[in-house]
């Protein structure tokens, strides 16, 4: 009689969403499959429909409280795409640097918020010590530069966007508020505080991440072909098109951003409710990719400020050219934000920013378009068809976490096999597969706009649940 | 409710269906937050920062988001239990939030397209339905919003730990907004986008449909200050929560006076655009004792 059991943890902690973890042993009590999974609903796909596409921006931000800007910026690109409008120079950088203000507010909030607990106490302390506020109350000054950078980002979205989450002022045709000379003196003196900030956030995360190399290592890697928006080569967020390269580092396909849908192809599987997304030209599973700021590293051969190309070029020198270990996301991410409070600061100098020509009339017609950004977890695109009389007919959004979720399933069921042998579970599984999952920095919100979930790991022998860890 | 304590009050926060935006905000409120973390409140269970996996016993309990699953439900219900105080936080919580626009189809059609085929017994079971979290449990206070402004949150906050009521919200967003009412005579609506809106006149009176006199203020305008119309994120004002009160006629007058525009016009304008009215709203609401806890 065979023996098959599972594993279950649930729910995953310190990630957006909730999330769960299924792993099945085989009958000799080693890992046969693990599976990453969501389990809310709330159907977004569905109810919008019919909705005018004006309110669409506003509306769909609600996908996600975590990253509601890129949604923003994705939605206001496909209408315009589909109205082949056109917007001016100055709400084009206004929209970069609403994107800024996104990429600090998110990466902020993981760093410190979510991953940092990993690095700082080792894997055998106390889980309910290992969280930001026993940070906070060990060493406050971590706690209140954390706070500190991220009111940076949100002031930007506050001053810019008008408001802190689901901002309001950006609208298809440009932006309804053009920003005023005083309020980009503000924003520039509170850049530079925060740009600091991130420096000594980039030392800790550093050193934290040297001392714990070889663990880090360990935990695997999953190499794929990556994919990000780029510049020929040089990073973007806002703009650009499409690079893939291969897990070699050699460039695999490069398209324009509006042909993203033809490229990239989804799939649902049995058992979750989150999609996944792959390259069409190779078909599941070979055309697997994996998106997000490793892959922004592994894309781009260079970055337009100072540091952070220099701690791009460090980052490949160390880590390969493609870099694959997993936990490298969250180094990578340091970069993406040493960039971010770069640009912005870079953009905040111009004067040029506070001029009033921030919006164009815009011609709604019937179509289809999609719009494309570097989310902070990776290319994010949203494609509309809109009816005649300006309604959504349809649409279909490609999220990060749905691009990665292949590869954060792959890579669980790695590190799985490293503490499971013959039915015996080693202690730090848990903590283990947490981290992985955790560098990936899955938003199951977006992911399963669809559907939401908790994570749970359940051990399940003979078809029943035998363990709830 | 003032509660008697020596060491810091022991706070859970919830993560039900939402997009996580309050928790965000939350986050944004900075200096208070530290200071709250440092003086008063301990976190000791909340899935997005802390490890911990049961739901232990606290002196307060932040709810964000509504009950689509099974799950939800359960949860929600062994916080309360667990809790002194409750808290919901956010219109999603309060009143169903935008996912409530999902009541307008069968969960069946919901999934049907792409998950006919799921293996449904691994996943939680969807509710028919997106509830507030009051259909389930007695809520202390509630704070509506999409998300809630963080000031808001704070004053809430502190309120609770010197055990002093809020100040609640009570009337309409006009009453915080700096606009000015001068009736127009204008022979149609306008979109949102259709035309730039003049900086210092009412936006209903410019042809727009705002909000702002049926939504519950609190939140200081922000939207009619950026030149954009409020979409009622913070749910009706206490005036308009009467069974009686028919919400609908009462803003097709107020448009109707504020721009001239005939009444049987307006309300053809409305049925066009059924978004605009019940984004964040469409909820079935019981057991909503909010007229003395709206914050």
């Amino acid at each position: 009689m065979s023996q098959r059991k599972e594993i279950s943890i649930s729910p995953t902690t310190r990630i957006e969403g909730h999330g769960k973890v299924t792993i099945v042993l085989d009958e000799s009590g080693n890992v046969a499959d693990a599976y990453f999974y969501a389990t809310e609903i709330r159907g977004f796909d569905y109810f919008l429909r019919g909705m005018e596409a004006e309110r669409l921006p506003f509306i769909i931000s609600r996908i996600c409280g975590v990253c509601s800007t890129a949604h923003v910026l994705a939605s206001v690109k496909a209408i315009e795409n589909i109205y082949a409008t056109e917007i001016t120079e100055t709400a084009r950088k206004l929209r970069e640097l609403l994107l800024m203000g996104q990429i600090i507010t998110n990466h902020s909030l993981v760093f410190f918020f979510l991953t940092l607990p990993d690095f700082y106490f080792s894997s055998e302390e106390n889980p309910s010590k290992r969280n930001i506020f026993q940070i906070m109350k060990e060493k406050p000054e971590i706690g209140r530069k954390a706070v500190e950078l991220r009111k940076f980002g949100a002031q930007l979205l506050d001053v810019i966007g008008k408001r802190e989450v689901h901002i309001v002022s950006v609208i298809p045709g440009g932006l309804i508020n053009p920003l005023k000379e005083r309020e980009r003196e503000e924003l520039l003196k509170a850049a530079e505080t925060a740009f600091a900030i991130t420096r000594e956030a980039l030392a800790l995360g550093k050193e934290l991440f040297e001392k714990n190399w070889e663990g880090f290592r360990k935990a695997g890697d999953y190499k794929t072909h990556y994919m990000a928006l780029t510049s020929d080569g040089s990073l973007k967020f806002y703009e650009g098109d499409v690079h893939v390269i291969n897990s070699q580092g050699e460039i695999f396909s490069k398209f324009h951003s509006s042909d993203y849908m033809e490229n990239v192809e989804e799939k649902t599987l049995k058992w979750t409710y989150a999609k996944f997304a792959y390259l069409k030209a190779l078909g599941w599973p070979d055309g697997i990719v994996q998106t997000g700021p490793t892959a922004r590293m592994n894309v781009n051969e260079e970055i337009e400020t100072e540091i952070a190309n220099k701690e791009l070029k460090e980052f490949k020198t160390k880590f390969g050219n493609p870099a694959h270990a997993t936990l490298l996301f969250d180094y990578a991410r340091l970069i993406d934000l040493i960039y971010a409070c770069e640009r912005a600061k870079e953009l905040l100098e111009d004067q040029s920013l506070t001029r009033t020509d921030t919006r164009v009339k815009t011609r709604p017609r019937a179509g289809k378009g999609v719009g494309i950004i570097e989310a902070p977890r990776g290319t994010l695109a949203h494609e509309y068809t809109l009816t005649k009389s300006g309604r959504l007919k349809s649409m279909k959004l490609i999220i990060p976490t749905q691009v990665n979720n292949a590869a954060i399933n792959f890579n669980l069921k790695d590190a799985a096999s490293e503490f499971i042998h013959a039915g015996e579970v080693e202690e730090g599984l848990l903590n283990r597969i947490e981290m992985v999952i955790r560098a990936y920095d899955p938003c199951i919100k977006c992911a399963t706009r669809l559907a939401d979930s908790r994570l749970k790991v359940e051990i399940i022998k003979n078809g029943k649940t035998e363990k709830i860890l | 409710m003032k509660l008697e304590r020596e060491t810091h009050m022991k706070v859970s926060i919830l993560s039900l269906t939402c997009c996580a935006g309050c928790v965000s905000s939350l986050l944004n409120t900075g200096d208070a937050l530290l200071e709250i973390l440092s003086s008063d409140f301990e976190i000791v269970y909340s899935p997005t920062f802390i490890d911990l996996k049961e739901v232990p016993n606290v002196d307060l309990t932040i709810v964000e988001g509504g009950i689509r699953t099974k799950e939800d439900e359960e949860l929600v219900k062994e916080a309360r239990a667990k809790s002194k105080i409750l808290v919901a936080l956010g219109i999603c919580a309060t009143h169903g939030g935008i996912t409530s626009l999902g009541d307008m189809f069968s969960v069946k059609k919901l999934l049907e397209k792409q998950y006919s085929f799921m293996d449904s017994s691994k996943l939680p079971e969807i509710a028919e339905r997106m509830y507030p979290i009051c259909n389930f449990v007695d809520v202390d206070y509630y704070i509506p919003g999409c998300p809630p402004m963080p000031f808001l949150i704070v004053h809430t906050l502190k309120s609770i730990v010197s055990g002093k009521l809020p100040i609640r919200h009570q009337s309409v967003v006009c009453t915080e907004c700096h606009r000015k009412i001068v009736p127009a005579k204008l022979d149609r609506l306008y979109g949102i986008y259709e035309k730039e809106a003049d900086p210092e006149l009412c936006l209903v009176s410019q042809g727009f449909i705002c909000l702002g006199s049926l939504t519950r203020e609190g939140c200081g305008a922000p939207c009619p200050r950026a030149n954009f119309t409020c979409f009622g994120c913070r749910g009706p004002a206490d005036s308009l929560m009467y069974r009686s009160r028919d919400i609908y006629s009462f803003l097709v007058k107020v448009i109707s006076v504020r721009t001239g525009v005939v009444e049987e016009k307006i309300r053809k304008e409305l049925y066009r655009n059924p978004f605009i009215f019940h984004t964040f709203v469409f909820s079935k609401i019981e057991r909503f004792k909010a007229r003395e806890r709206v914050i």
